[in-house]
């Protein structure tokens, strides 16, 4: 037996689909149906999962322990100032504590956690190790030197800089091969889920198949 | 032959010919060999190590729309932990759906299992908005940011939090995510923290970890379908229980070692069209150039 919840997914999983042969209306109404409830869903998470236990209930739960909130939820609402022509100008002042906070935190991080460490990585001993090993190590330098220096745009690209920032394309080449090699495997993953689902959970119930 | 017909060949011949090439897989498996690489042995092995007095972090940091790719990631993951009685800390980062992951599948698993009690071996901490707030508090008290767990029960008398009670407590974190916040738990909690952190991400973001991989900020890297079907082929050459399992019609459909067959014959033909665009492109201009 085939639940009502099997059947409507599979209907809206197919009006999804339907756009590969030409957009239709069953396409565009999955796909309203679908940005809507995201919305409402994602709306429905931010009360119940971070508005409810960090800002309304210890606010309602103990008042005076808790009125410092009353900062944050005031810098919350200014951001919706915008909407205001009038005061549109005080969203600014949520959104510069907002940008100050994230700049704060991300300027460690990128510096510590990327910058630092991928920088130490490039690093590579070229003695004393295995001729192959000698090899990747120099080909991982060339291509780090290469693709900075066709980034480099203070200069135009004649002569060496020209000639090296060829080599740094042939890299970036190869990068954006690799990546688009998995990209092709994540986008087939997600058509392998609901074909496995049409075919698993629908049609082979359906058809009494095992 | 006119080349430049066959160059602009409707996409939905292609489109069709993909389906075919994945439903045939689907409907009738052909079992293609998987060969674990060595990211995913090493955070095989370092749970290989681990036993009941350790605890790990499993981060649920995706959503639905990267189900098909993490949902046997994290079931192999998952598996593997109980089966050493490793304690478990799962929580979720992500905010479109990481929670609601997290319970589907640690429901699901623990149920796999005899003896195992939710509070002593296993926890849902549930979702906690502010991804690297969170994280940085985690090194302070893992107990003082989620004090009550996905049902608002707290957890403070719960004996499986009594063995993790910040990151000096935790063995490793284990990352499964769709987007940045896996980044997060590299560049940050690694960097600043110390603790060895294993990133279990969606194909398309696996090129970008490799960086971190390479420069030892992660200890495991699983990218994609491809890294959970190896995990899961690590599991059932090392475990009966797993290999019986995984056999069982249910686990076999969904699992990434099933899903590695369509992935094959996919690209397959789009390898195929690739070649065949470009002897096409090249076959037109010869043909241009003779008039």
């Amino acid at each position: 037996m085939v639940s009502i919840g099997v059947w409507l997914n599979a209907f809206l999983t197919l009006c999804i689909l339907s756009f590969l042969y030409k957009d239709n209306p069953f396409f565009r109404f999955a796909e309203s149906l679908f940005a809507g409830m995201s919305l409402g869903y994602y709306i429905g998470l931010a009360n119940q999962q971070t508005l409810m236990p960090n800002l309304f209930g210890p606010l309602f739960g103990d008042f005076s322990g808790n009125f410092v909130l009353l900062i944050p939820m005031a810098l919350g609402i200014l951001l919706y100032f915008r909407y205001i022509p009038k005061v549109a100008w005080m969203a600014r002042l949520a959104l510069a504590v907002y940008i100050g906070y994230y700049v704060g935190v991300m300027f460690l991080q990128k510096l510590h956690g990327e910058v630092l460490p991928q920088s130490s990585d490039t690093i590579l001993r070229l003695r004393g190790i295995g001729g192959l090993d000698i090899l990747w190590n120099v080909i991982f330098i060339v291509g780090v030197i290469s693709v900075l220096l066709y980034f480099y745009f203070s200069a135009e690209h004649k002569g060496a800089l020209g000639r090296i920032s060829r080599v740094g394309i042939w890299f970036l080449m190869i990068s954006f091969g690799a990546s688009f090699g998995y990209t092709i495997m994540a986008r087939i993953s997600l058509l392998m889920g609901r074909f496995s689902f049409l075919v698993n959970d629908w049609i082979r119930p359906l058809v009494g198949a095992s | 032959m006119d080349a430049k017909k066959l160059l602009y060949v409707d996409r939905r011949v292609i489109y069709l010919l993909v389906a075919i090439g994945a439903l045939i897989p689907i409907i009738r498996p052909i079992g293609l060999p998987t060969v674990p690489t060595e990211p995913v042995w090493n955070l095989f092995n370092r749970i290989e190590e681990l036993g009941p007095d350790d605890a790990v972090i499993i981060s649920f940091d995706y959503g639905p729309s990267s189900e098909p790719e993490l949902n046997p990631m994290a079931q192999a993951i998952l598996r593997h932990c109980f089966q050493r009685r490793v304690k478990v800390l799962v929580m979720a980062l992500f905010p479109l759906g990481g929670v609601n992951m997290a319970i589907g599948q640690l429901d699901r698993i623990a149920s796999e299992f005899d003896g195992l009690e939710y509070g002593v071996d296993y926890v849902n901490l549930g979702y906690k908005d502010g991804a690297q707030a969170a994280m940085k508090r985690m090194d302070i008290s893992i107990e003082a940011l989620f004090p009550s767990d996905v049902n608002g029960d707290p957890v403070a008398d719960m004996p499986v939090m009594a063995g993790a009670r910040n990151y000096d407590d935790v063995s490793i974190v284990i990352s499964l995510a769709t987007g940045i916040i896996g980044e997060y738990w590299v560049n940050l909690v690694n960097a600043q923290f110390g603790v060895p952190v294993a990133v279990g991400c969606t194909a398309v973001s696996a090129p970008k970890y490799y960086a971190y991989l390479r420069a030892g900020q992660m200890m495991s890297l699983l990218g994609g379908l491809k890294g959970g079907s190896e995990y899961e082929k690590l599991l059932v050459d090392k475990y009966d229980f797993a290999r019986e399992l995984y056999e069982t019609p249910e686990v076999k459909v969904s699992s990434a070692m099933a899903g590695m067959d369509v992935q094959s014959i996919v690209h397959l033909i789009i390898i195929v069209f690739i070649i065949f665009g470009n002897a096409m492109y090249f076959l037109m201009k010869k043909q241009e150039k003779e008039g």
